[in-house]
């Protein structure tokens, strides 16, 4: 029970406070003159409300929209990267600006026939060892097709959005790719006046190949700076594909040259490549 | 003072928990005054008499509070606890479930009074038989808790 002891209550206070209550509610609902209060009341609420607001959720809630953003700009940073990578790979061929081919008649060709002897998929990379890559001898990299088709892309041509960078050496997915500058690659390569052909291997170093020719053999004379193209005599590399330019001649001997050749792509540059069989 | 700053902030929360939910019982026809039940629980538990200018202050607080005309809680305010103050010694002759029943009355009392003012051109009779058995169930609901849940006190030697 709530009460222990007797109470007793004091009638005339409550007589005069309910009549006080009822002239009170009388005279509001006949004049509204508490409208004033009720609306001073209604505004310190919601200012109460917003300053309570700002103070304590705002600030919690800006930071997770900031996060939310945030990542949210990350995805689509990272979206939109590969997209453009891809696209630079798919234009790179097709571009008659660029200097992928020496000769630009095998694109104007294909332009004006509409029809490609060649076929070429666009590769993700999965892994390259970037201190292997620097140091040692074994460049190796391997890769991924998207969009995985029956074609088979063994021994074919790996290159980038700067030029090419290797061949496939292995048939099952994720493939090999032998890099240009790995010492057990030879690619057959010319200059531009076709009268100097050369075998270039990989030097082990990072952009570098080196091309050993004895010079009694060949008239040309060769300078820095000179562009290097691809002969497409292996057949595994196209012709008249640029590789790279002169960088440095070394006379061993009178029957030996050496020329080092600084290769105009890296496959550290971009992780999508373009496989290209033709 | 902290007494008092205590009583306005518990009655700030349960009429904001009142308005609250009022919105979605609507929907079933149950008005539920909330606040009215915790006041009137308030001066039952209460071991001394409410002063009516307890009662009064408080109403028009609510008043202020809950955006009504303003006297009409504290008329009711001050009606519920004359009526609590006098029968206060009867209690212990009733059983829970009278005193549920009781405390029932007086809320539907209230919420009919409450529609009378504020809301008399849709007053509705359903809506007000409906109150009335919900208010009594949920007194009924709140008594039998105490039986389930008895109170534990120490025993002081």
């Amino acid at each position: 029970m709530a009460r222990i002891s007797p109470t007793f209550s004091k009638k005339i206070s409550f007589s005069l406070f309910i009549i006080l209550s009822t002239c009170i509610i009388i005279f509001d609902i006949t004049s509204s003159s508490f409208q004033d209060i009720r609306n001073s009341f209604k505004s310190f609420k919601i200012s109460s409300a917003y300053v309570i607001k700002t103070i304590s959720i705002e600030p919690i809630s800006s930071i997770k929209q900031k996060l939310k953003s945030k990542n949210n700009l990350i995805k689509e940073n990272k979206y939109l990267k590969d997209a453009l990578e891809k696209s630079y790979i798919d234009n790179y061929l097709l571009s008659r600006e660029n200097s992928f081919f020496k000769d630009h008649e095998m694109i104007n060709d294909s332009f004006i026939s509409s029809e490609y002897n060649f076929f070429y998929k666009i590769a993700q990379l999965k892994s390259l060892d970037p201190n292997m890559y620097k140091c040692c001898d074994k460049h190796r990299m391997f890769v991924e097709i998207i969009e995985e088709s029956n074609n088979d892309i063994y021994q074919s041509a790996v290159f980038n959005n700067l030029g090419l960078v290797g061949q496939i050496i292995n048939k099952k997915s994720p493939y090999e790719v032998l890099l240009l500058t790995d010492i057990n690659h030879s690619i057959p390569i010319k200059t531009e006046s076709d009268e100097f052909f050369c075998n270039a291997k990989g030097s082990g170093r990072s952009d570098i190949i080196i091309c050993s020719f004895n010079p009694l053999m060949w008239d040309e004379e060769m300078k820095l700076e000179t562009t290097i193209f691809s002969s497409g005599l292996g057949g595994i590399y196209p012709r008249n594909i640029e590789i790279g330019a002169i960088k440095q001649i070394i006379n061993v001997d009178s029957n030996q040259t050496d020329i080092e050749i600084e290769l105009f792509s890296s496959p550290m540059e971009s992780d999508l490549f373009g496989v290209l069989k033709f | 003072m902290l007494k008092y700053f205590k009583k306005i902030l518990l009655i700030i929360f349960i009429n904001f928990l009142d308005q609250s939910i009022s919105s979605f019982l609507s929907n079933f026809y149950i008005i539920f005054p909330l606040t009215f039940l915790a006041y009137t629980f308030y001066v039952y538990r209460s071991d001394k008499n409410i002063n009516p200018s307890e009662a009064f202050v408080i109403g028009l607080f609510i008043d202020l509070i809950s955006e009504s005309y303003f006297g009409l809680h504290a008329l009711i305010f001050c009606v519920v606890t004359y009526i609590i103050n006098i029968y206060a010694n009867a209690f212990k002759l009733f059983s829970y479930l009278q005193i549920c029943i009781f405390f029932g009355v007086l809320s539907t009392a209230y919420v009919g009074f409450t529609q009378l003012i504020i809301n008399l051109y849709n007053f509705s009779y359903l809506m007000l038989f409906i109150s009335a058995i919900f208010c009594t169930t949920f007194c009924i609901f709140i008594a039998a808790l105490r039986v389930f849940f008895p109170k534990t006190s120490k025993i002081t030697i």
